[in-house]
């Protein structure tokens, strides 16, 4: 009984953790915007913030996973779906900034950047799986698609690594000899690698092995 | 796009675009050019008016060229063009050079120009500032990363330093080097860059009256950030040309090597002229944000210079020598 309370109230707090916290950057970014404090070139400063930010909450929803998969710590199952919502609405608001502020809502200039530069095509089909994702996860479209709904929500992998391209290809220099300013991207690209290793069956039963049968003759 | 074609046709009041400080700024600044009011059609009419003495902060004895008058209600703030720039030497974070840069030692200064000229020669910044005499332009700045200002630029056209030092017939390109100092330069030694930087011209566009080497912007002189003490200005061409703390000038048969086009040939070119109707790579050059204001403008072909450097590319393919 008490271990089921203590559950729950793990799980109301990391919900209301995720639930706030990912409203926090919005919130800076706003203030920031009606404070004039977005620097000389605003739109860019918000288009880098809200890029980057959706980034982040993509790799931190695919951290949720592993960690239940290896450490056993059932909770944070939870806070996969929040945080998958808020990395699609950074990249809803990262192209409304485009489409809307940037471009004016020129259609014609938008249209043709998408179609023509693989940096934009990259990040649109991100941002439409994301879209997608985030428009089918209530629970009454998934249990209605029944496991289709699996099918489509893995997807999110395609997004995340498309995510990372389109983020590497926003730097000015050169990826392929990696002479320029990678570095937040890199470390992004290499936190998503580590999270599809640690999706592999050897990986999660070798680590659980490590992890639990030293608990275990520790507590022998 | 509807935004240019209202800047074209509605007059704008001077003090709409700018920020009436800066604005004010510029009034002082047009008066100690013994300016009086805007435009040269009133210059010439105007009575000799004595300019305030200049303190170290102040360049005097700037001869207001006329050219690029037409920009003047354009004109970026003091503020951006000091506080928003491209410095990788320093850091890859355009509002952070200012404060990196600041430390960045300028003086002593010296330019060697060598290579094949007949009269190779070092300059130090006193030199180039009374040797020549020191001119405003008004250009248009655009970025290659599609950006761009207008700069009130104090300096001279580099055709003067390069009469006297006179070119052999053998030279046909202007190779132009950066200083690069580690122990001042944060960024310098993060391995991402082949620093030194380096720059090139063809004789000819060096040659052009538009070429200038900047010592100042408004009434100040170069900020370490915007490439003290002396810097290449290059107005039609990709902001990154305009190579900053130029150290060496070195006359040349063959195309130099320049620090954009060895990191990534495929996206920038040695000619690097601003092109909107040829894309980089990865986006669009057709249009512009131009800093402070909101939205965007078109890109102009040649940035606005066609009709003066379009001579020099006579036969040339503009996408193929992009």
């Amino acid at each position: 009984m008490t271990g089921r309370k203590k559950r729950f109230n793990t799980v109301k707090w990391l919900r209301i953790l995720v639930n706030v916290g990912g409203w926090v950057p919005l919130l800076i970014l706003t203030i920031k915007y009606f404070t004039n404090n977005l620097g000389f070139d605003p739109i860019q400063s918000a288009l880098l913030r809200t890029g980057r930010y959706a980034v982040l909450f993509l790799i931190l929803s695919l951290t949720c996973t592993p960690i239940r998969k290896i450490l056993k710590i059932y909770v944070v199952s939870v806070l996969r779906k929040p945080l998958g919502m808020f990395a699609a609405l950074y990249a809803g608001l990262h192209f409304a900034i485009y489409a809307i502020w940037d471009f004016q809502l020129n259609f014609k200039l938008i249209w043709q950047a998408i179609i023509e530069f693989p940096f934009i095509i990259l990040g649109a089909i991100t941002l439409l799986i994301l879209a997608i994702l985030a428009a089918t996860s209530f629970q009454k479209i998934q249990r209605k698609m029944g496991k289709k709904w699996d099918l489509l929500q893995r997807t999110v992998y395609i997004a995340a690594v498309l995510d990372i391209i389109h983020y590497l290809l926003a730097i000015k220099g050169d990826l392929l000899s990696l002479q320029g300013n990678y570095t937040w991207p890199l470390i992004a690209a290499s936190a998503l690698l580590i999270l599809f290793i640690l999706r592999i069956p050897w990986v999660i039963r070798t680590l659980k092995n490590l992890i639990f049968l030293r608990k275990e003759t520790r507590q022998r | 796009m509807k935004k240019q074609e209202k800047y074209n046709s509605v007059p704008v009041k001077p003090d709409e675009i700018t920020p009436k400080h800066i604005y004010q700024n510029r009034r002082t600044f047009l008066k100690q050019m013994g300016v009086v009011g805007l435009g040269a059609l009133l210059a010439s009419c105007a009575p000799g008016v004595t300019s305030t003495p200049s303190t170290s902060e102040t360049l005097s004895d700037i001869t207001p060229s006329g050219i690029g008058s037409e920009l003047e209600n354009q004109l970026t703030s003091k503020e951006a063009i000091k506080g928003y720039n491209n410095y990788y030497e320093f850091t890859t974070n355009k509002e952070r050079v200012a404060e990196l840069a600041q430390d960045f030692v300028t003086e002593p200064w010296s330019v060697n120009v060598d290579g094949l000229v007949e009269n190779p020669g070092t300059y130090s910044t006193e030199d180039l500032l009374s040797n020549f005499e020191q001119e405003q332009r008004i250009y248009r700045m655009r970025c290659v990363e599609a950006w761009s200002m207008v700069i009130p630029w104090v300096g001279f056209p580099l055709h003067k330093l390069l009469e006297e030092v006179k070119p052999t017939s053998e030279a046909k390109y202007v190779m132009f080097e950066s200083a690069l100092v580690p122990e001042q330069m944060d960024g310098a030694n993060s391995g991402m860059f082949p620093f030194p930087y380096t720059e090139g011209l063809r004789l000819d566009e060096a040659m052009h009256d538009l070429t200038i080497l900047a010592t100042g912007i408004y009434d100040e002189p170069l900020a370490p950030q915007n490439g003290a003490p002396i810097r290449l200005v290059v107005p039609w061409k990709y902001g990154f040309k305009s190579i900053k703390s130029i150290i060496k000038i070195s006359l040349v048969v063959d195309e130099p090597p320049t620090l954009w086009n060895i990191v990534a040939p495929q996206e920038y070119g040695f000619y690097a002229n601003v092109n909107p109707n040829v894309d980089h790579p990865r986006w669009s050059q057709a249009t512009e944000r131009r800093i402070g204001e909101s939205g965007r403008i078109d890109t102009l072909f040649m940035n606005g210079y066609a009709e003066e450097v379009m001579p020099l590319y006579e036969g040339l393919d503009l996408t193929e020598n992009f």
